[in-house]
């Protein structure tokens, strides 16, 4: 038999009460108490460019989207993706991306979801065709999308446009790399390279993933690894030298995307 | 990384006109999807601002009057060379005349006038 029951609140111990009137589970005999589970999420999830992943990390998905598919009835996928998906334990938080054309209770769902897991959760909720454009204007979007574990498989087609005034508004932000160079961490310096390298590869109509993306940081700044930026250990002088140089090239392409009429 | 109090004028008064530069920038694009909802990592010259001015004395009240025409005169001058290079590179659709406004609005809420 079994009997639905809710816990309660005791003042020295909480319980749970069931019915007198019942078939079985008398005075005094043992029972098993677990948390009800509505749906179990049992599903394989679709995994995009991964070709490892710890199976903590599988086991931490698994109940990302079991919780979300439980709290959120009408969405067309749920993606988790960024530093997580990397090799190793080094990450702050795991970013979530539900499509979804509805408007979700987010404060609720993080807070199942982090009190589930104990770990930072940054939730972003996007209608498909918000990701779509994203997508097609912003090199951002690109990375997100090519590391990826998702619940459903997905085909986004999209049309690389250059909206090269966006592009401007998103390459000013790495320009506070040269100024607050001493005081930015080596995460915050990666962000606003990686930036920089992104626009210049999707300028060029060029894929752009993460690989790619430190490939090519490496080679244009002449690094060993990118761990040189990630832990703070670039030579300043020498590094924004070329910093200024690349940024310059790319704003200057920018520029001349605008005074071309786009 | 400690500064001298000049030197975090000096920083605030970058971190400031760029963010007076991206706003100006915003207003002159005529769409309405340019926010990056997915860029969390990406630290604003805004919040670092407001960092800066938390270690510029006196911390919450206005700043002395010397300080303020300084201040000012050297984020209109940055924000206006700054847009000025896009508008000598073909760039249309910049507002000048929302520069004096929008650097008195930035500076009232940072307290320092």
């Amino acid at each position: 038999m079994e009997i639905i029951g809710k816990v309660s609140k005791g003042s020295r111990m909480d319980q749970i009460y069931i019915p007198r009137n019942r078939i079985g589970l008398d005075i005094g005999s043992y029972a098993v108490v677990r948390p009800l589970e509505v749906k179990r999420f049992d599903e394989k999830p679709y995994f995009y460019n991964i070709k490892f992943i710890e199976p903590l990390k599988l086991g931490i998905v698994g109940e990302i989207m079991g919780a979300i598919n439980r709290m959120v009835e009408d969405y067309e996928n749920i993606i988790v993706t960024g530093s997580f998906l990397d090799k190793g334990f080094n990450f702050n938080d795991i970013d979530v991306i539900v499509v979804s054309e509805k408007k979700l209770d987010k404060r609720k769902i993080i807070r199942e979801i982090e009190n589930k897991i104990k770990i930072e959760i940054h939730f972003i909720v996007l209608s498909s065709r918000a990701l779509i454009k994203g997508l097609s204007i912003d090199p951002l979007y690109q990375m997100m999308l090519s590391k990826c574990v998702s619940k459903k498989r997905f085909v986004y087609r999209f049309k690389p446009k250059m909206s090269y005034k966006i592009l401007d508004l998103h390459l000013l932000k790495s320009k506070l790399l040269i100024d607050n160079f001493d005081d930015l961490n080596g995460n915050e310096k990666y962000s606003l390279i990686r930036n920089v390298v992104a626009i210049s590869l999707f300028l060029k109509y060029k894929k752009v993933n993460k690989e790619r993306v430190d490939k090519e940081i490496i080679k244009i700044f002449n690094l060993k690894s990118i761990s040189e930026i990630k832990e703070n250990m670039l030579d300043k002088g020498l590094f924004l030298k070329k910093y200024r140089v690349e940024y310059r090239r790319v704003f200057n392409k920018l520029m001349k995307g605008i005074r071309n009429g786009t | 990384m400690v500064h001298n109090r000049n030197k975090l004028i000096d920083l605030f008064v970058g971190n400031i006109s760029n963010s007076i530069v991206h706003k100006i920038l915003e207003k002159a694009i005529d769409t309405e999807e340019i926010g990056r909802r997915y860029d969390k990592e990406a630290i604003t010259s805004r919040e670092i601002a407001r960092k800066y001015r938390g270690k510029i004395n006196p911390i919450g009240t206005r700043l002395p009057e010397k300080d303020i025409e300084y201040i000012r005169n050297k984020i209109v001058n940055k924000v206006r060379a700054e847009l000025g290079l896009r508008i000598s590179k073909g760039y249309r659709n910049i507002d000048l005349d929302l520069i004096e406004g929008l650097v008195d609005d930035t500076l009232k809420n940072m307290k320092v006038i």
